[in-house]
This record gives structure tokens, sequence and C-alpha cells, in this order.
């Protein structure tokens, strides 16, 4: 594993929170009620050509960040996406990466990040859980990812995957 | 495929990571976020704040742009409805006109002093949340302006939220629509105490303990001074409500701030509940306080 691709993983997931924070987040561009979510989504993207070591600690890292510029506990985001990680490490040797199962992936891997802040959330004392719409919360902006999936994965791969057998398929 | 030896590997590291995440949880709610969470979320600031102001400057017309799309379908119907308001504005200057000539005679009469002004702080957001279930935004203030914890952030409409975390330049408010935040309440009508809580997207809770008075839709709530100076509009009934089950009164209220429009805040400095208490009185509310943001 390169030193490199550990580097510009965690750019991007700088980026997407940069962005998250300041343009598709809660009161900025949202549609239905809800934004996507591009920091699972940069976890993701990177996740499926790291490395299984250096895929869990940027989705740690990324998660540490999320939660230091955010309103909850330290560690909850880091909780959510270690595990968005994992799933993502452990599934892509299985999958063929047809569009479909890609498409189906982005959008469960979203909201079990989702559901997994809510949850450890109101388990710490964060009432997450009695967010109104926690439905709508946890799996629209899975669909958002999902719409935006297209545009983000193939550019990352690109990068990533470029110079490299993928150790990690079949 | 991967080696058994990698898979392990991986998945120990796997449940170390989320070890270390839960102890980094666990200790930073027993701490309440001060201590090492304290140092590494100034540290954060230092290394996103800026970058986030440059992305918010750099996509402001972008998101304005994209606002205002969304925003020309509810257009006709807002100009009806500001044109009632500007009516209705304008019999209410008449009144008010009418009730400023009486209380000039009244101050005058009893040597009252006017209320005095309370200091103030402009600050502009800079950042949002990470998570649509946290409604926070960051200022471009902190403690080097006078910024402190617990202080009130208002902006034309009425109450914004509270400081709940602040570092030397900048300060983290948590919204009134946050499940996390709750504020006492005035019905401004009833002059009965209440209390509101957030619950995220959805318009804020109202619960009234013993209200003797049912409340009605479109009554003012403002802030009764126990933790925030009192007079501040904090919402208005949307449904109205009576006292069930004999000493329970719950309904939904909209907030007077519009969440998704806030750009500019002010904080205000000076003021502590303690100001609200007398020696050995109870916060009492101010029925004829003036209201900040109607």
């Amino acid at each position: 594993m390169r030193g490199r691709d550990v580097v510009f993983a965690l750019t991007v997931a700088i980026f997407a929170l940069v962005l998250q924070s300041t343009v598709f987040a809660e009161g900025r561009i949202e549609l239905f009620g809800a934004s996507p979510d591009l920091t699972i989504l940069a976890v993701i993207a990177t996740a499926r050509h790291l490395e299984p070591e250096p895929a869990l600690l940027v989705g740690f890292t990324s998660g540490l960040f999320a939660d230091l510029l955010g309103g909850a506990p330290l560690g909850l985001w880091a909780i959510a996406l270690t595990v968005v990680a994992y799933v993502t490490v452990r599934l892509r040797a299985r999958s063929d990466h047809g569009l479909v199962a890609i498409g189906v992936g982005v959008l469960a891997l979203t909201a079990i990040g989702e559901a997994l802040f809510a949850l450890t959330g109101t388990l710490f004392g964060q009432r997450l859980l009695m967010s109104a719409g926690v439905l709508r919360l946890i799996f629209l902006p899975a669909v958002w990812n999902v719409a935006l999936a297209g545009a983000v994965l193939p550019p990352i791969s690109k990068v990533l995957a470029r110079d490299r057998t993928r150790s990690w398929r079949p | 495929m991967f080696s058994f030896r990698r898979f392990d590997r991986s998945t120990t590291l796997f449940v170390g990571l989320l070890t270390v995440a839960f102890l980094v949880a666990t200790f930073d709610v027993r701490s309440h976020g001060v201590g090492l969470g304290e140092t590494m979320r100034e540290g954060a600031q230092v290394l996103f704040a800026p970058l986030q102001r440059a992305a918010t400057a750099a996509t402001r017309p972008v998101v304005g742009f994209i606002d205002g799309l969304s925003d020309i379908a509810g257009l006709r119907d807002e100009n009806a409805r500001l044109q009632d308001r500007v009516d209705e504005l304008e019999s209410q200057i008449q009144e008010q006109q009418s009730l400023q000539n009486r209380l000039e005679e009244l101050e005058a009469i009893n040597d009252l002093e006017p209320p005095g002004q309370l200091s103030a702080i402009p600050a502009q957001i800079f950042s949002l949340g990470t998570s649509e279930f946290n409604h926070i935004r960051w200022i471009n203030r902190g403690t080097a302006d006078g910024i402190a914890l617990n202080q009130t952030v208002i902006d034309e409409d009425g109450l914004v939220g509270s400081i709940d975390f602040v570092t030397e330049s900048s300060a983290r408010v948590r919204l009134i629509t946050d499940v996390r935040f709750g504020v006492g309440v005035r019905n401004l009508e009833t002059n009965e105490l209440g209390t509101i809580s957030g619950r995220g997207d959805a318009d804020l809770q109202l619960r009234m303990f013993n209200a003797e008075k049912p409340v009605a839709r479109g009554q003012l709530l403002v802030t009764d001074g126990t933790r925030f100076p009192a007079g501040i509009a904090v919402g208005t009934i949307v449904a109205s409500a009576e006292t069930a089950a004999g000493f329970l009164l719950e309904t939904t209220v909209s907030p007077a701030i519009r969440v998704s429009e806030i750009e500019f805040v002010k904080v205000i400095v000076g003021w502590s509940p303690l100001d609200a208490v007398g020696e050995g009185d109870e916060p009492q509310p101010a029925p004829n306080a003036p209201v900040i943001g109607q």
C-alpha cells in the first residue's frame, strides 16, 4: 500500500467533510428534508480500493474529524464510519462490482452508518432517535448517496486503482 | 481473496478501533466535552475553520441560487401573506403608538428607568453540523471576542439557541430545534409558563404543567427569563390545545427563527441567569417586557 493512497483517501474525506458542513447540511441544500452524507460516501469510495488496515484507519480518522466538527460526543461517527469501512472491505471481495451491486452497497452502507450514529448517540444520551422523521434522516441520505455515487466513485477509483493489481479481488 | 492472516489482522484492528471509539465517547460524555475533547475540538477548528470559511464564501452564490429556485414556487403565496401582514402591522403600529404614549406617561409618573439594552456581539455563521441529527452552527466569534458558554444567541426573528462550545476564535451554537435543546417559555397572552424542546426538523414541542387556560393557534411564546433573558420570541403555537389528563398540556410550536436562512446572529453578553433572580426570589416572568424578535 502506497502512503500516498492513504494521504489521498484522507484528503478526499476532509474535502467531503468541508462540503458536508458548509453546503450539503441541515439548513443548506436539502431535498425532501435531507441531504447526502458525503463523508460516508468518501469512506466507501476509498475503502473499496485501500488495503484493509489503511481502509479502517481512514474510516476511523474521518469519523473522528466528523465528531470534532459536529455537535455530538467524540467517537460516535468514528464508530459508525469504522463499521462502514469494515463492511465495505468485507463485501468488496464478494462483489462483481456491477452497477446494481454498487448501488445497493452504497445504499445499505450509508443507511447502516446513519442508523449506527443515531443508535450509539441515543445510547450516549443524545436523544437522536427522538428526532422527528428519524427513518427519513437515515434512508434519504442513503438515496442521495446512491445518486451521487455515479459521479464520485469513478474518479476516486481511477486514482486509487491505477498502476496496481487489485489485490483484494479473487 | 484475503489471506486468513490478513483478514485476522483487519478484524483485530476493527475491534480495537471500535473499543477506542467507545472509550473516547464515554470519556467525552463523562467529562462534558472538556479536557482532551476540548483540546481536540480546538485543534480541529484551527485546521478546518479556514477551509470552511473559504468553502462557505465560494459556494454562497450557488447555495443562494438553489435556495432561490426552491423559493420561487412559494413566492406568490408569500406575497399574499405578506400583504395581510402589512395590513395587520399598520393597525398594530397605531395601537403601539397609543401604548407608547401611555408608557411614557407612566414612566414620568413613577420615575421609572427604561430597561437597559442588553449588550450583544454580532457574528456570522461559517459552518453547520456534519449530520442531519445535530442542529448546530459554528460562528466566527470566540473567547477573544467575549463569547462564553451558555450565552444566548438571537437573530432578528427571536431565539436562535445557545453557545455550547467555544474556542478562542469560534463558537458552536446549539439551535433551539436540536433534540438536546430545552427552554422555559411564557405564553404572552395567558402569562402561563411551560417548557419547549427541539425535535429536529419538525416543529418544537411545548409542555405546560398545570396550565389553567388552553392555548390557541398563533399565540406567541417568549423566553421566561430563567435560562435566557426574558421576552425573546421563541415561537408561535401551531395547534390549539388544552390540559389533558388533569395536568399536562402538550402541543407543537413553530419556531420564530427561519432555521435555513440564518446567516448572521447576535450573542448576548453580560447577562447571566442570576440577573433574573433577586435575593431569595424565584425568577419572575415579565409580562410587560419588550419582545425581541416580533
